[in-house]
């Protein structure tokens, strides 16, 4: 681009759109980082469904795969800010919404692990017990520990709130339709029983996080190829 | 009576570099260089002008041992840009 050449307003205009284009539509995400949690996330849900419908165990709690997924994660982060040639104003705000929504599963999780074994300690300090009664009369009575009931729906519903921000903001299409799916199947898991709450969480983990993945990753390596 | 058009932003290398860098927080030097089409040598002319002028913000540091430019615009830069384009508009109203 030479830089004394004489422009005409329109060309301006012209060049200042093409411009602003060229800025909107330089930087795509690497799409890793969807694909390793939307893999992740999905995997430890069926896994979940499976072993609970069929009785049997993987002889590990499968979640902690999405523990350990932390790790490749801050890599993934690390080298993707090195390699950004360009830092968008809304890049700070989509961390911040990401990092809010990795505190809120964990709390979440915590939640879920102390409120029976507390409400448990609160009954027993009471003296009364929670039962299962047959009004048929066909079984026994047994006795219940305390629960959270069908939480995992929560848990869908969590995972749709960073998406749909990101899709809002980055304008991203299948983002957004991601989430907006995934509240449909939050709406869909509080009318199921709660094992088929980790088939609707695996299949919302795909939507929201794996296809935008594909989508973002072949993106990027088509931009890749550009520059090649 | 017309708004006369900003010399320093009225040439076509400087105000691309502007329009890029309205709509980002940051770019590095390579990420500018790379959607001008501009040389280094033309870039770091016209860059260096706009930062005289006080329209934009530069920054160099090392990065994995390699020295790095990054570019920001400023608020001057920003209030330039919105007057620059109020004034086409002026012109290309008449003009149309």
């Amino acid at each position: 681009m030479a830089d004394e050449k004489k422009m005409t307003e329109q060309e301006s205009l012209d060049l200042i759109t093409n411009m602003i284009q060229k800025a909107k539509s330089s930087y795509h995400e690497t799409g890793i980082g969807s694909l390793l949690w939307g893999s992740v996330v999905s995997i430890a849900s069926f896994l979940t469904y499976f072993q609970r419908t069929y009785e049997f165990s993987v002889g590990f709690d499968i979640w902690l795969i999405v523990l350990a997924a932390i790790i490749p994660q801050v890599i993934i982060s690390v080298r993707e800010k090195k390699s950004n040639q360009v830092k968008k104003y809304e890049d700070d705000a989509l961390n911040a919404v990401w990092l809010v929504f990795g505190i809120s599963i964990f709390a979440l999780n915590f939640y879920q692990k102390t409120i029976p074994e507390v409400t448990a300690g609160i009954i027993e300090q009471e003296g009364w017990q929670m039962t299962k009664h047959y009004l048929d009369g066909s079984k026994p009575d047994e006795i219940l520990k305390p629960f959270a009931p069908s939480l995992y729906s929560l848990f869908i519903m969590l995972y749709a709130f960073p998406t749909l921000v990101t899709g809002i903001v980055k304008k991203f299409k299948p983002m957004l339709y991601g989430a907006i799916i995934a509240y449909g199947l939050f709406i869909w898991s509080c009318f199921t029983r709660s094992e088929y709450d980790w088939l609707l969480g695996g299949a919302a983990a795909i939507i929201c996080w794996f296809i935008p993945g594909v989508i973002l990753r072949r993106k990027y390596l088509a931009q890749q190829q550009k520059h090649v | 009576m017309f708004k006369e058009l900003d010399p320093i932003l009225h040439s076509q290398l400087r105000l691309a570099v502007v329009s890029l860098l309205i709509g980002v927080k940051e770019a590095e030097f390579t990420f500018i260089r790379e959607k001008t089409n501009a040389t280094a040598g033309n870039l770091s002319v016209q860059v260096q002008k706009l930062k005289d002028a006080g329209y934009i913000e530069v920054t160099k540091q090392f990065k994995d041992n390699y020295p790095q430019t990054t570019c920001k615009i400023t608020p001057k830069g920003i209030e330039a840009f919105e007057a620059y384009v109020q004034a086409l508009q002026q012109y290309l109203k008449v003009g149309g």
